[in-house]
């Protein structure tokens, strides 16, 4: 009844004029962002990341959060028509998507990835509203030690979900633990790594570091290479799928939405390994597994249930930990506080509104990208026509833009451009940037929660393994540090290992 | 690893210079941990993440290192192999000259000049195209952030902006 109750307040707030209006924005830039390759939701979050500044905190984050789940939307488009993934989690959606859009069938692939795309959602708000006020009744007693454990978790399961090698992995999130402590002590107030910068004393922004390592080490990665793209010419028509289509979508619809949700929460985790995840098992469980590759709807329908679903359980760490588990949600959390606000277990009773709000709108967002995503096909298909030549120099335009207005600060503007040509480098040479973000986000938590348990502990170490939490948090950790050591293990990280940076 | 441009002991090697340069870095930190104080177990001082910090980036880029060595890595000109390596060389130069120039000739001065730049310089956009894309957008943008957002964007010496 109360969960009810909540959800009539939250509709409140959602269906305000103006969140409606930043709902629209939020899924309306995040469907472009989807579908204009190169530039994904982290570079399009950072860019308005200033704009919330503007409206009230529910207006800013309604449209943030709009933003992240409709360029999961998006992304589809592009991987189907043009077989380039707009952003990182549609990169499965290429696989048979485009070879049904070059065997005519188009328009059921786009429509059973919105209308997949709407039941995941729908059941991952459905489920947030349910385990969410529950988890953060728990999440009360945890302490210091359990979010130490919990964040430690969340970087070892990302650097073992990260392309490539492990060591190379988890040396960019030691890099990113250290950036993260630039600035002053937050306990001794003492200045770290500031070389005597006054701008370096609050530390270094998150918009111009992630603008850097994803906008700007994009584009110099893109002006490269010469850009081909294989847009489907064919008009498209018949997005609704048949009862065959749907017969055979049903089934891996609502494994993946079940799947994305679960691997949506875990630290670490969100929608790029949930797509990658839901493919491996729709053609493991296939009885034809050949057809896979060649058009098979069901290699489309589970990756895009699974991805929108991640996308709504990870608001879940976020909302009832504090702990972002995810570089989109790392960004999420900087609206939040841009705004004063602390995302955590108290937020869903002292701030109602907020929370609940923000589920709404995410309701009302997923019904409105079903009706942007499908009738307005034609024009997201005109966009795709756009040179990259002509494209590139607007997402520079905008990427700068958006880190001076975040700080109104030259220096930021230098900063991004030194992190866009270290993530040029780092990319090239093999290293993934995706850890080294979301430990710069995590490190001040993870060095204050460190701290502070020994300090309460009396420098007992044996703090993190006698509390049950914490212990399995870092078993975990453990077995996934090992595991790569272990021949068939390492195997099985080659399979889901992902790439990050889209 | 194996393959062509895979080398071992050889200065082009990539991925020894990955490795390398990591170990410098975390010797870095460890450093200016040390200088920062460690503090106790008890009541860890400011340097006391740090030191550790830089003792993990140690051990992995030693296991980064060690790989190069043993098994062997790209070399810098197969990383490289086909591609156009002096166009991102021609953005970072535009991007250094813009943010340069962003402070004494303000926004709007900076930014058609960039944009005309980027359009011209790495794949050519014609000029009838390029000169009105690169005046309108960044005027449309700063008109956006000055007169909607109300944001204020430098306008330098001139006051232009």
């Amino acid at each position: 009844m109360d969960t009810l109750v909540n959800v009539a307040h939250g509709f409140g707030v959602a269906l305000a004029p103006v969140n409606l209006l930043y709902c629209f924005i939020g899924v309306f830039i995040g469907t472009l962002v989807g579908v204009l390759p190169g530039i994904g939701p982290i570079s399009a979050m950072s860019l308005l990341l200033p704009v919330t500044l503007s409206g009230t905190p529910e207006s800013g984050i309604i449209m943030m959060a709009g933003i992240y789940y409709g360029s999961m939307y998006g992304g589809s488009t592009t991987s189907i028509l043009v077989n380039i993934p707009g952003e990182a989690a549609s990169v499965v959606t290429c696989i048979d998507g485009h070879q049904m859009a070059k065997q005519g069938r188009a328009g059921p692939a786009l429509g059973i990835a919105a209308f997949g795309s709407f039941i995941a959602g729908t059941f991952a708000l459905i489920a947030l509203m349910l385990v969410a006020p529950k988890l953060a009744s728990v999440a009360i007693v945890f302490g210091p030690a359990e979010y130490f454990s919990l964040m430690a978790l969340g970087l070892v399961v990302l650097t073992f979900l990260t392309q490539g090698s492990m060591a190379k992995a988890l040396l960019m999130a030691c890099i990113g633990v250290v950036l993260g402590l630039i600035g002053l002590d937050s306990i001794t107030a003492q200045p770290r790594l500031t070389f005597g910068r006054i701008e370096l004393m609050d530390g270094i922004g998150l918009v111009p570091v992630v603008m850097g390592l994803f906008g700007v080490a994009e584009v110099l990665l893109n002006t490269e290479r010469v850009i081909k793209r294989d847009i489907i010419e064919a008009k498209i028509t018949r997005l609704l799928p048949d009862k065959e289509d749907w017969k055979a979508s049903a089934g891996p619809v609502g494994r993946g939405t079940v799947l994305g949700f679960f691997l949506g929460i875990l630290p670490g985790g969100g929608a790029v390994v949930a797509s990658f995840a839901s493919y491996a098992l729709e053609k493991r469980l296939s009885g034809t597994p050949e057809r896979f590759g060649h058009g098979a709807i069901e290699g489309v329908a589970g990756p895009e249930a699974a991805n929108n679903a991640a996308a709504g359980g990870a608001f879940i760490p976020l909302m009832t930990l504090g702990i972002p588990p995810n570089v989109v949600m790392a960004l999420l959390l900087g609206a939040f506080v841009v705004h004063g606000l602390q995302p955590g277990p108290l937020m869903i009773t002292q701030n109602p509104g907020l929370f609940w709000g923000i589920v709404a709108s995410m309701y009302i967002g997923n019904l409105m990208l079903l009706v942007l995503n499908l009738p307005m096909i034609g024009m997201w298909v005109q966009l795709l026509k756009l040179p990259y030549n002509i494209l590139f120099p607007l997402i520079i335009l905008f990427t700068i833009i958006g880190v001076y207005c975040s700080s109104n600060n030259v220096f930021d503007v230098y900063v991004m451009i030194a992190f866009g040509v270290i993530g040029y480098f780092m990319r090239k040479l093999g290293y993934e940037p995706a850890p080294l973000v979301l430990a710069f986000v995590l490190g001040p938590m993870l060095e204050n929660n460190l701290r502070k348990s020994l300090i309460l502990s009396q420098g007992d170490l044996g703090t993190f393994v006698t509390r049950p939490i914490s212990a399995a948090c870092l078993a975990l950790a453990l077995v996934l540090l090992i595991g790569p050591l272990l021949p068939a293990l390492r195997k099985r990280r080659e399979l889901v290992a992902l790439d990050e940076g889209a | 690893m194996s393959g062509e441009g895979n080398v071992k002991l050889r200065l082009d090697n990539s991925e020894l210079w990955g490795g390398l340069i990591g170990l410098g870095l975390g010797i870095f930190v460890i450093r200016s941990g040390l200088k920062l104080k460690l503090g106790t177990i008890h009541d860890p001082g400011s340097g006391f993440v740090l030191f550790y910090t830089g003792i993990l980036i140690c051990a992995f880029a030693a296991t980064v290192t060690v790989a190069a060595l043993t098994e062997g890595g790209p070399t810098f000109g197969s990383r490289w192999r086909d591609a156009r390596w002096g166009k991102p060389l021609l953005v970072i130069a535009c991007l250094t000259a813009f943010a340069i120039a962003l402070d004494p000739l303000g926004f709007l001065l900076a930014a058609v000049p960039l944009t005309l730049l980027l359009m011209r310089l790495v794949d050519p956009v014609r000029w009838s195209l390029a000169i009105p894309i690169s005046i309108l957008v960044p005027v449309g943008m700063w008109w956006l952030l000055k007169q909607a957002l109300g944001i204020q964007l430098p306008s330098g010496t001139f006051g232009i902006g």
